[in-house]
């Protein structure tokens, strides 16, 4: 900002800190092409070799693309399931005369701080108890419930800044209360819907222990299982392969990234608006 | 259409914003609500539209009952003070919205909206975005979007506000056209009296939830029932003096100057009252001369507008042509009165 | 009923029945699943009655008479109703049986050369000595390694062996018998006695601890403050790169720690022609374990304080900055009196909400060292998975690990309602302006 400071001190101290940050994300790209000989810095022949694993399955692991297509399920899935159950309730609690609205957003607000994680233990005995262990829609349904609370949470906000008036004249002009939330509300929150699906969708397709714990069997494996399996599995110690796998896999996050940045930092700031 | 309000009564919680109101909305008339902020003027409003539920009394358009109607079914047009128009539809399909949701042909639609168009003096604007708008011609799109499926009675709250000076003026006189031009009954919300003056055929003006006295624009100003209403009107404001009754006379300054008391019905002696007297009231050429000193004087082009002060420390206003020029200040002045243009107000505040 | 009310009632169900189902369900039953003896073996439905040889050895050395434990422990070959549906359904030799059924119901054999041959002298006793050999063991009777549903079975059947034991005994022996889980508070002793515990609570302060301090608080700071003074390209490119960790996929941004670490990484590839000695940084020592764990967690969490600190001081009024500058502040001077101060409330928000997620959070180490070297970097939330989730034993301790897990549900809760403060709740619960 102010031109009365020089900036090359913090730019040099920010450019020393950010180099891990840097080498292992250009060296993810790098390596998937080429290979590089033990004990060496740079690569020296180029290959798609490491690529290999888009056409051939690797031994004792799944298919790719069937492994892709679990994972697109997965994340989408659980983001259309977030978004329609979180723009409905977030709408209640923002704007509708329910009884007990102020216990369900108390609670909203507890639960959205709330590590879900230390329930895994609980969450991998009911979904044994119920049938739904090893199913896609069991772990759909358990990361879609556990996402919930900051979904409504961050639904609610959207919907609070929507001026009043506007349903008001929704009302008047005679629309019932269902049509003035699809016709005039929802169109109004279309920032939020966006930054929640996308946070859902890539927090979905990122996801690595409840996938694991909830649905371990191959047919319903998901890119994170694959990847880890791959590494854990000592025949063939590969890390360009695993770079590879992994860049086939980071990528569609990270265009999704490059896209709605700005939409995201709210909700990677905590859900707060500020 | 006629709207009456019946002993209606409104809470929020524990607290009783209104209680027990009656107010007629005489079909075809323009009526104002007028009031300070945080009067009720804009609670009676969305009461009448259906937005808050009455909490005793009722709420009749024309003979019928509407007190637990829904909104959306007491056909009355609302113009919000935001104008509130959908951020995400064009001037057309926002107009036509009304029409939409009760699923009218797509062709009446078409004629309907640009008729009302035609009468709001928007029928150029219909493939904007509310946005691509400047704050008047919003206005208009509120009002035709609020008409065009002729509401029984059309509500305004504040529409002026949100409007520069010179658009203020304008649309003051459009918004005051177009219901003429439809003949509908209107309520008009405002904490401006010139607003509430010059575009209604009666005024209500409000205190804390309480009607104080409804009339023409003319007469509440002539005749005010008590003193909140005669400073509400006029600008500049009019101002209070104090005086006493003495053997049928008014007594100002101690006795120093005294006239007979100008109505019929007199308080009995020693009576403290309150005289109230507008700035055009008090001018140089009346009989009852009332001296002071000069203590502000402000120019307003046309007019000056000049405040004096009695030796009491109570301050009288004038206001006057500066074609015959500008008096200084700390001028020592003798202004005066006429006993039958006074204002009496009685030591509560209501007019004698 | 109102009508906004009965759709606020459909709007918010689908959300009510999910988070009730398995966000509120699973905090309950965290707390009661701790309270069992849970495991792979016990199973989670109910269990069985079942003796078994091991369970007769065990209860020797308990006050148990070797007659009366080798009396339940005798087998014996009958010819019973049961016993021949057993064979018939085995697919035995029919003839055979149907003049066992005549003949010989309710005939008691010791032991099985004796029921062996007393079949070869019957009259349709079978061909060869293999047939008669497979037909025999479905005609055995024995407590030991039979599944009895229900207690009063497995009670009968003991009384039935005449065995002397005493009422207490039998109770006993029943008791030993149940397969499936009990109630029990044994984890929380097993917790507080367990040297493994007191391991695990301090590893899990030093990873809170330094993870939050050095990095989601500390270096968060150095990053919002230092993009604030760069030109807003740079400082979009930093605060982009840093919001890399955060969004790459876990597994993936762990890969990439490893292949920086491991033992023909690219470290040593640095490192080996300056002469340090191959190793892998990751898991050598307990040291490096640490500060690897630290920086895993660290480049993913300082994010998240740099994005909200970023925005506090963007909100500064930019006058107030240039006043300072004119008033003679020195860069540190503007950071220490202007730009902190703003920054209360954001470190306090973000110390809160870290420390819980650190707390819990066990992923990045899990992928990474998975506790080790041995278990010096084995963190409580860490504990409470592998417990009940992933061992190298395969009895998975569900009781156990639940038990672990509550102590982090209950921090996590209380640690949720102090989080209530940080929002103006009254405002967020204001009245919906329409009643209707």
């Amino acid at each position: 900002m102010s031109q009365n400071f020089k900036n090359w001190p913090i730019l040099t101290g920010l450019v020393l800190a950010t180099v891990p940050i840097v080498l292992m994300y250009s060296y993810l790209v790098l390596d998937t092409v080429t290979d590089t000989k033990p004990g060496s810095i740079f690569p020296n022949s180029f290959t798609l070799e490491h690529w290999r694993f888009l056409y051939e399955d690797i031994e004792g692991k799944a298919n790719i693309w069937q492994v892709t297509l679990n994972t697109l399920v997965f994340a989408s899935s659980v983001m259309l399931l977030v978004l329609s159950v979180s723009s409905t309730a977030g709408y209640a609690l923002s704007r509708l005369n329910i009884p007990f609205r102020r216990e369900f957003l108390a609670g909203v607000l507890i639960l959205h701080a709330f590590p879900s994680i230390t329930l895994i233990i609980a969450i991998f005995l009911i979904l044994q108890l119920i049938g739904l262990y090893n199913t896609l829609i069991g772990v759909i349904i358990v990361m879609t419930s556990l996402q919930l609370p900051l979904g409504i949470w961050i639904m609610k906000g959207f919907y609070d800044s929507v001026p009043w008036e506007i349903e008001m004249a929704g009302l008047q002009d005679g629309a019932s209360r269902f049509t003035v939330w699809y016709r005039l509300v929802l169109p109004q929150v279309r920032p939020g819907i966006i930054a929640l699906g996308v946070f859902s969708f890539l927090s979905g397709w990122g996801e690595y222990i409840l996938p694991t714990v909830l649905a371990p069997a191959n047919n319903v494996q998901v890119l994170s299982g694959y990847l880890a399996s791959l590494i854990a599995d000592d025949r063939n110690f590969e890390f360009n392969l695993f770079k590879s796998v992994g860049l086939f896999y980071a990528t569609p996050v990270v265009i999704m990234y490059l896209f709605f940045q700005d939409k995201l930092m709210n909700i990677y700031g905590g859900g707060t608006k500020g | 259409m006629e709207i009456i309000l019946e002993d209606f009564t409104k809470r929020f919680g524990d607290v009783t914003v209104i209680e027990k109101m009656n107010l007629k909305i005489r079909e075809g008339e323009m009526l104002a609500l007028l009031g300070p902020s945080g009067c009720g003027k804009s609670t009676t409003l969305f009461t009448i539209c259906g937005i808050h539920r009455v909490d005793g009394g009722r709420v009749l358009f024309g003979e019928k009952d509407v007190s637990r109607v829904a909104a959306q079914q007491r056909n009355v047009g609302v113009v919000f003070q935001s104008y509130a128009l959908y951020p995400h539809m064009s001037v057309f399909e926002n107009i036509a919205f009304p029409l939409t949701v009760r699923k009218e042909n797509k062709n009446t639609i078409r004629e309907k909206v640009a008729e009302i168009a035609e009468l709001v003096h928007i029928g150029e604007l219909l493939e904007r975005r509310p946005e691509q708008l400047s704050g008047g011609q919003q206005q208009r799109v509120a009002l035709a979007r609020a008409l065009v499926r002729k509401p029984g009675i059309l509500l305004l709250d504040e529409p002026l506000a949100n409007l520069d000076a010179k658009l203020r003026l304008e649309m003051r006189s459009e918004i005051r056209r177009i219901q003429l031009e439809t003949r509908i009954s209107a309520v008009l919300v405002t904490h401006d009296q010139v607003e509430a003056m010059s575009m209604s055929d009666r005024i209500a003006i409000m205190k804390e939830g309480e009607i104080l006295q409804v009339a023409s624009p003319t007469e509440m100003y002539q005749q005010p029932v008590n003193d909140f209403v005669a400073g509400f009107l006029g600008n500049p404001p009019i101002a209070f003096l104090n005086a006493l009754v003495q053997d049928g006379k008014i007594d100002v300054l101690n006795g120093k100057i005294q006239f007979d008391f100008p109505r019929n019905a007199k308080p009995s002696n020693s009576t403290k009252i309150r005289l109230g007297i507008r700035p055009e009231h008090y001018q140089p050429n009346n009989p009852i001369q009332i001296p002071g000193t000069i203590s502000f004087v402000e120019t307003q082009g046309r007019e000056n507008l000049y405040d004096v002060k009695l030796e009491d420390g109570s301050i009288l206003r004038s206001i006057q042509s500066s074609a015959f020029g500008t008096i200084e200040k700390n001028s020592q002045v003798s202004w005066g009165v006429q006993p039958d243009q006074l204002l009496i107000f009685d030591q509560a505040g209501n007019s004698i | 009923m109102s009508l906004s009310a009965k759709l606020g009632y459909v709007f918010i169900a689908p959300a009510l029945v999910l988070v009730a189902v398995f966000f509120l369900t699973p905090v309950v039953l965290t707390g009661i699943f701790s309270f069992t003896n849970m495991s792979t073996a016990t199973g989670i439905t109910g269990g069985a009655y079942q003796i078994t040889p091991s369970l007769l050895r065990d209860l020797s050395g308990n006050g148990f008479e070797k007659k009366t434990l080798d009396t339940i422990g005798t087998e014996s070959y009958q010819v019973s109703q049961a016993t021949l549906q057993v064979a018939r359904e085995a697919g035995s030799h029919l003839d055979l049986l149907s003049e066992l059924e005549a003949d010989h119901l309710g005939s008691n054999f010791k032991n099985r050369r004796e029921f062996e041959r007393f079949l070869k002298k019957l009259q349709n006793r079978p061909r060869s000595t293999r047939e008669l050999k497979s037909t025999s063991p479905h005609f055995k009777k024995s407590l030991i390694n039979e599944r009895f549903e229900t207690e009063i079975d497995l009670r009968n059947s003991l009384v039935e062996m005449q065995a002397n034991l005493s009422e207490e005994q039998l109770n006993t022996l029943i008791q030993a018998a149940y397969t499936g889980w009990i109630w029990t508070t044994d984890n929380f002793h097993k917790m507080v006695i367990l040297p493994e515990t007191k391991q695990i609570l301090f590893n899990t302060i030093i990873y809170v601890t330094f993870t939050l301090l050095l990095f989601n608080v500390g270096f968060a700071l150095v990053l919002a403050i230092a993009t604030f003074y760069l030109p807003k390209g740079q400082a979009g490119v930093f605060r982009a790169l840093w919001l890399l960790p955060r969004i790459s996929p876990s597994v993936l941004y762990v890969v990439l720690w490893k292949w920086l670490t491991w033992d023909t990484g690219f470290l040593n590839a640095i490192l080996n022609p300056l002469g340090v000695a191959q190793r892998n940084w990751m898991l050598d020592t307990t040291l490096n374990a640490w500060f690897f764990v630290v920086l895993i967690n660290g480049f993913i969490g300082a994010s998240m304080g740099m994005i909200l600190f970023s925005s506090a001081i963007t909100a500064i009024p930019k006058p107030l900055l240039y006043a300072s500058e004119v008033d003679g502040a020195n860069r540190w001077q503007q950071i220490r009196f202007i730009i902190l101060p703003q920054l209360k409330w954001p470190i306090l928000f973000v110390t809160v909400y870290q420390c819980l997620s650190l707390l819990t959070s066990f992923e990045q180490i899990l992928l990474s060292t998975d506790g080790g070297p041995g278990s010096s970097t084995e963190v409580w939330a860490l504990a409470a998975y592998h417990s009940a989730l992933d061992n190298y034993w395969g009895n998975l301790q569900y009781g156990y690990g639940a038990a672990l897990a509550l102590v982090l549900v209950i921090i996590g809760v209380i640690m949720s309602f102090i989080f209530l403060r940080f929002f103006r709740f009254q405002e967020l619960v204001r009245q919906p302006r329409i009643e209707q």
